[in-house]
C-alpha cells in the first residue's frame, strides 16, 4: 500500500502525472529503480511499483521484460487516440479555448524580452 | 436627480473599471479573483438594472404596454425626468447587453458540452493526467467536473523531472479551485457592460497566480516554480509566434516577477476600497430604483383606490406614502 499524506487521493494522482510524465520523457522504458532516480524526490520503490501497476491497469503504461526485470513504457495508442481528439476539441475556435486553462501561451515581442529581463543575471537561466 | 444618481452610478462602474483591477494586484491571487468576480457580478448587474429602471417609464408608455399596467401614460409622459432620446438608447443598451449575454453564454456552454464530450471518450476514466502525443508544447486544464489535466509528449519532453511537477500543481491548481467557472463568471458579467473586460482580464491574470503560488508552495520552491513559467512560454515563442492563444494565460513577465519575490500577503485596504466602490454603485441603483417607482406611483390609476392589488409590493408602500399627494413635485 501507499503510504498516503494528508491530501489522499489528490496526492495520488499527483504521483500518477509524475510518473506517467516521466516516462512520456524518457527516450527508452524505464525500469522502477530508474524512475527512482529520475524522479529524485525520495518516492520509496515500493511506492514507484504501486504506481506503475496502477497505471498499467489503467491501460496508460506497458510493461515490458529484459532480462528478468520489468521496465515500462507509456502505451502510445491511447495518447495518440487522446491527440486526434484533443485537436478537434482545440479545433473550435475561441470559446472552447476560454474554459480551458493553458499553461503555455505565446509571449508578444515585449513580452518576451521583459520576460528575458525579469529573469535576468540574479534569476535562474532559461535553458 | 435622476440625472445626479444615474451620474453616480456611471462613475461608480468607471471607478470598479479603472480601480479594481489596481487594487486586486495588491492582493494575494485567490483574494484578487474571488473580489474581482464578485464585484464585476455586482456591477453588473447594477447596471443592468439602472439602465433598464431608466428605460421602464419611457417603455411602459408604448400603448402595448401600458394597456397590460395599472398606469396612465399620458401622466407616466408628463412625470417622466428621463428624456425620450435618452430613454430610447437606454432601451438599446439593454437589449444589446441581454444579446451579449445570451450569446456569450450560449457559446460557452456549448464549448462545455463539448469538451465534456471529449472527456467522456477519453480512456482511462479515473487518472487525472491525459497525455498527448504531440511534439508542440502544450497543457491545459478541462474544468471540473470533468476536472482533467491534458499535457503534449513534446511539453512533457522539454521539461525537467522537476518542472513537470510544477506545471502538473499549476494545471491541478486550476481545477481544484474551479478557475473556469471563475473567469467565466467575469466574461458574462463583461459580455453585459464592456466597462467590465479589464476585470475579466483581470481574473484570467489572477487565476493564473493563484495556480503559480499554488504549485509554488506544493513543490517548495518558487525560483523553479518561476523558471517553469518562464520556460515553457519560451518554448513556443521561436516557432510559433502567431498563435491563437495571445489572451489566455495572464501576463507571464509579471507572474515571473511575482514568483521570484515574497509570497503575496493579506491586506484589507484593496478590499475596503473595491466594497466601498461597490456600496457607491448599489446605492446609486436603489437611488434610480426608488425614483423610478415614485415616477410609476404618480402614473398610478390605482392610486386613490385602496384594495386594488397592484403589480408588485414596492408599488404598495409608496402609494402608502404619496396617497393624496398625487400632484406634489420634488
Amino acid at each position: 500500500m501507499i503510504k498516503r499524506p494528508a491530501h489522499g487521493r489528490r496526492a495520488a494522482g499527483a504521483l500518477e502525472g509524475e510518473v506517467l510524465g516521466a516516462l512520456w520523457a524518457a527516450d527508452t522504458p524505464l525500469t522502477p529503480a530508474q524512475l527512482q532516480t529520475t524522479l529524485g524526490t525520495g518516492l520509496a520503490y515500493n511506492t514507484i511499483h504501486t504506481i506503475l501497476s496502477r497505471l498499467q491497469d489503467k491501460g496508460m503504461v506497458v510493461r515490458i521484460r529484459e532480462g528478468g526485470r520489468s521496465a515500462y513504457r507509456p502505451a502510445k495508442d491511447a495518447a495518440q487516440d487522446a491527440a486526434d481528439r484533443m485537436r478537434t476539441v482545440l479545433e473550435g475556435g475561441r470559446d472552447r479555448a476560454e474554459i480551458l486553462q493553458r499553461f503555455v501561451t505565446s509571449l508578444s515581442p515585449d513580452d518576451e524580452q521583459a520576460l528575458r529581463a525579469a529573469l535576468g543575471e540574479d534569476g535562474p537561466e532559461v535553458r | 436627480m435622476t440625472a445626479a444618481t444615474t451620474l453616480l452610478a456611471v462613475v461608480a462602474w468607471i471607478g470598479f473599471a479603472v480601480i479594481a483591477p489596481r487594487l486586486a494586484r495588491r492582493l494575494p491571487p485567490a483574494a484578487a479573483t474571488a473580489a474581482l468576480a464578485t464585484g464585476s457580478l455586482i456591477i453588473a448587474a447594477s447596471s443592468i438594472a439602472v439602465i433598464a429602471l431608466l428605460a421602464a417609464p419611457w417603455i411602459a408608455q408604448l400603448p402595448e404596454i401600458a394597456e397590460l399596467g395599472p398606469w396612465s401614460a399620458p401622466k407616466l409622459r408628463s412625470g417622466n425626468p428621463v428624456p425620450v432620446a435618452a430613454a430610447v438608447v437606454c432601451t438599446a443598451l439593454v437589449g444589446a447587453a441581454l444579446a451579449r449575454l445570451t450569446l456569450t453564454g450560449w457559446q460557452r456552454v456549448r464549448a462545455i458540452v463539448v469538451v465534456r464530450r471529449y472527456c467522456r471518450h477519453l480512456p482511462a476514466t479515473d487518472a487525472n493526467l491525459v497525455v498527448v502525443d504531440s511534439d508542440q508544447p502544450d497543457a491545459f486544464a478541462i474544468p471540473p467536473p470533468s476536472g482533467r489535466i491534458v499535457v503534449t509528449t513534446g511539453l512533457l519532453r522539454a521539461l525537467s523531472a522537476d518542472e513537470r511537477r510544477v506545471l502538473l500543481a499549476h494545471e491541478q491548481a486550476h481545477v481544484d479551485h474551479h478557475h473556469a467557472w471563475w473567469v467565466l463568471a467575469t466574461d458574462l458579467a463583461a459580455a453585459t457592460n464592456p466597462l467590465l473586460r479589464s476585470s475579466a482580464q483581470a481574473v484570467r491574470h489572477a487565476v493564473e497566480r493563484w495556480a503559480d503560488e499554488d504549485a509554488a508552495r506544493q513543490v517548495g520552491d518558487r525560483v523553479l516554480t518561476a523558471r517553469t513559467i518562464a520556460r515553457a512560454a519560451l518554448l513556443v515563442t521561436p516557432t510559433q509566434p502567431a498563435q491563437a492563444m495571445t489572451a489566455t494565460g495572464g501576463n507571464v513577465p509579471d507572474r515571473v516577477r511575482a514568483l521570484m519575490g515574497a509570497p503575496p500577503r493579506r491586506r484589507l485596504l484593496p478590499v475596503l476600497g473595491m466594497a466601498t466602490i461597490l456600496a457607491l454603485s448599489l446605492s446609486a441603483s436603489a437611488g434610480v430604483d426608488s425614483r423610478t417607482d415614485t415616477v410609476f406611483d404618480r402614473a398610478s390609476l390605482t392610486q386613490a383606490r385602496i384594495g386594488w392589488a397592484p403589480a408588485t409590493t414596492t408599488a404598495v408602500n409608496h402609494i402608502g406614502v404619496s396617497h393624496g399627494n398625487g400632484n406634489r413635485s420634488r
